[in-house]
Order: structure tokens, then sequence, then C-alpha cells
């Protein structure tokens, strides 16, 4: 099809804030970009609608990364919901996917993945269970792992869950150690690679 | 010869000196606390919940306002401002992105020295998804008919013969503006999103007031835009 590739956005891995103008459409003729989270289309002009870092990746695809404390479900996201009407189960947390979500209707969740296998989204027994940003999720999710998860994996042995609207699962065999890998978790969130690692020293130092 | 002079000796067009503390509140899903001079209000926002109250249009977003002043019974002056800024916000924000929920801001006064009306609900509200921002200043006229920025109370209570509260949209990035010369002072579209007034005042002033709110607002912006980039940048 057409062979020239449409010019990146001047606006590409800075911040934007709600109403910047990332791309003039009217420049552009028979190309597709492709938009997601945190942007809008506005006439002839792409604008961002969250506050967050623009990225794109390449070819075409143009999405905000922003960080929140409340979710909004989007499909194909594994999250930790708790179950609130399968009457034997109320109050059970489980480890899910959302199949269907739009902003008219309540998200459809479901404990098997596409193929129909149900492996990995099963109940969570036991452990400890919190709520932190959206950020801080995918940070945990990244590869290669997070530097707080590999500090705290190489002398403490636990099970952990994160679902990608916030909540993260941690279960270990001692309630201490639950403690200190949430605490370690929801303090990484502001510092660095290097920072992360040297809280989790000192934490390990005070306790062993 | 006019002579302006102001009590804390600041020029007109100065504005007092504004800082901004990003989330303070843990439980909130975004909160601010904005200080200018010895103003100061703490704002949490809760939100998008699912679920409209009765009376409201399932259709999008509704926004609910809870005022509280500082020391007193919530009365018809904390309702005005619970309106207004609903008002305000219902105008800036997209509320068809998320129909059929309900978002809630609190705005606690903590110190209030003149200028208490908007000028908190920047910040935290940039944390929500839907929200283009939205900047406050105001202005005052005084006796002379000289025209200052940023009133404090004192200034409001006594000198002024009358005051405006205004409210002008974000100055934004834009690509656009990157390929075309700009004219000498054309920006993106900006307009007036909210005005409240209080005594009387000339057609004139008034929109001397305007202008230079307008020219105001684009630093307070500016600070704003900073503010949240230092905080996603330490993050990331």
């Amino acid at each position: 099809m057409e062979s020239k590739r449409p010019p990146p956005s001047a606006l590409v891995d800075s911040y934007v804030v709600p109403g910047d103008i990332i791309l003039d459409l009217s420049e552009m003729t028979n190309q597709t970009i492709k938009i997601g989270a945190g942007l809008r289309q506005d006439c002839d002009t792409i604008q961002a609608t969250s506050a967050g870092m623009l990225r794109l990746s390449k070819p075409n695809k143009y999405w905000v990364e922003s960080s929140h404390k409340s979710y909004i479900p989007s499909v194909e996201d594994t999250v930790l919901g708790v179950v609130v009407d399968i009457k034997p189960d109320v109050g059970t947390l489980v480890y899910a996917r959302v199949v269907k979500a739009n902003s008219i209707m309540n998200p459809e969740l479901s404990c098997m993945d596409a193929m129909g296998k149900s492996t990995e989204f099963t109940d969570l027994k036991g452990g400890y269970m919190f709520d932190t940003s959206t950020g801080l999720s995918r940070m945990l999710l990244s590869s290669p792992t997070c530097p707080v998860l590999e500090a705290l994996g190489k002398k403490l042995s636990f099970e952990i869950a994160v679902g990608m609207n916030g909540r993260v699962w941690v279960n270990a065999p001692s309630p201490s150690n639950v403690i200190l890998v949430s605490n370690a978790i929801i303090k990484s969130e502001s510092l660095s690679a290097i920072q992360q690692k040297v809280m989790v020293e000192n934490l390990l130092q005070r306790v062993s | 010869m006019v002579e302006t002079g102001r009590a804390d000796g600041r020029n007109p067009n100065q504005l007092r000196p504004f800082s901004c503390t990003r989330n303070p509140l843990n439980r909130a899903h975004g909160s601010a606390r904005w200080s200018q001079g010895d103003t100061v209000v703490l704002a949490a926002v809760y939100g998008p919940k699912p679920g409209t109250r009765k009376g409201e249009n399932p259709e999008k977003a509704s926004i609910e306002v809870v005022w509280k002043p500082k020391t007193g019974q919530i009365g018809r002056q904390e309702k005005e401002y619970e309106m207004t800024l609903k008002r305000t916000l219902q105008n800036i924000c997209l509320l068809t992105v998320h129909p059929n929920t309900t978002t809630s801001i609190v705005l606690q006064v903590v110190n209030d020295d003149g200028s208490v009306s908007f000028h908190h609900i920047i910040a935290p509200l940039q944390l929500t998804s839907f929200v283009s921002a939205a900047v406050a200043i105001s202005c005052g006229v005084m006796e002379n008919g000289a025209v200052i920025l940023d009133t404090s109370k004192a200034e409001e209570q006594q000198q002024l013969k009358s005051f405006a509260h205004l409210v002008f949209p974000n100055s934004c990035k834009s690509v656009v503006g990157l390929k075309e010369p700009k004219q000498k002072d054309e920006q993106v579209e900006r307009g007036l999103i909210t005005s409240i007034t209080h005594g009387v005042m000339s057609e004139d002033d008034y929109f001397n007031c305007i202008e230079r709110g307008l020219a105001a607002s684009s630093r307070i912006s500016e600070f704003m835009r900073n503010t949240m980039q230092k905080d996603a940048s330490e993050a990331a």
C-alpha cells in the first residue's frame, strides 16, 4: 500500500497534559494511525485526554502512559477481582482476565484464557492483597524483572500475583515475610532501580 | 500620579508565590495542596466511580463537589462555590468518555487569605483521565481604576471597588504551532471559562482584568506542567 511512513509526532516520549495536540491530521494523506489509551480524535487533530508520557510503537501506534489509582477496564488485561454475585464464593479473590469492557456496561471477567484453558486463572487462597496504582502494577509486570522483585526474590521465597487494576496479592510461608514483601513493593513506586535495590537490602538487613 | 501601593508591597501584576504538593492524601485517588501566599486549599478527587446519582444524566459522567470552609457551618456561600465549580468542571471535562460514573471532589479550605475560589482544583484533576485543565486568577479594580492581580483578603474587603475571579483554559503544547510561524500574540484559542464578579466595574476595567489575567495564567500553567512532569520522571 502506501510506502511513505507518517512522521512521528514531535511530542513522543515527552510529558503531555490533557488538551495537548499530538498530531495534525490535515497534513497527512492516506495514512493509518492507531490511537490507544489517553488519546482522542477531535476533528483534524489528535489530542491527549490524560496526563502522562506519550509513547509511540512503530510504525503508527500512539498512547499515553499514565498511572492512576482508579483502573479503567480494558480487554485482555489480567486483573485481581473479588467475587460479588456467585453465592457460595462471595468474597473470594480471583485472578481473571477481562473479556468485555466498555464505558456503558459492567466489565465481564473470565477465568479461562482465549484458548479455553484455565491453568493460571484461579482463586487465590491465603496471603494478603493490597491496592496500589496502575503504574506500579505495570512496573512489577515488566520484563526483565523489576529490580525490587529481583532483589527480594534472591533472599526470600514468596509468591505474587499482580493485577493490571492496581491490586497485588502476596503469599509467603511466614507472615513477617508477607509484610516485608508488601511494604517493599509499596515503597518502590517512585524509586529508581538502584534505589530499589538499596532499599530492599536495608530492609533485609534489619530483619535477618 | 497613579500610585497603586499594595499592602504587601507587590506591584500590580505580581502574583503571590505559589506552591503545590501532589498526592498528600493516600486514600484519595488524587489529591493536591495548593498555596498562594497565605491562602491554602486542599483538594481530593475520588473517581470515576460506577453509577450516577438520581436525577443526573446517565449518558454523561456526573461531577459532585463538596466545599468545606475553614470554620463555621456550610452555608449559602459554600453552596455557591460548589455550584460554580461544578459548572466550570462540566464545561472543561469530556463527560461522554465515561458515561454513568460519578466523580467526587472534596475541597477543604485550610487558610483563606483572599482569592479562594478555584486555584486549587487544577492539580488533582489532572489525575483523573477526562479533564482538560484550567487556570484561575482573580483580578481586582482599585479605587483609582488600576487593576491588580491575585487579590488578598485585606484587599478584597477594604481597598477594592470591585474584583473578579476568572478561569482561563490551560495553555497547551501543540504540534501544529511548530510547523507554522506564529503571529506575534497568537496562541491556541484562549477564551474565558468562568467569570464571577463582585462589585461594580466598567466594561473597560473588566476587559483590562481579562487581559492581565490571561497573561498571568500562562505562568501558572507552566508551573503546573513542570510539577507534574517532575513527578512523572521521578517515578519512571
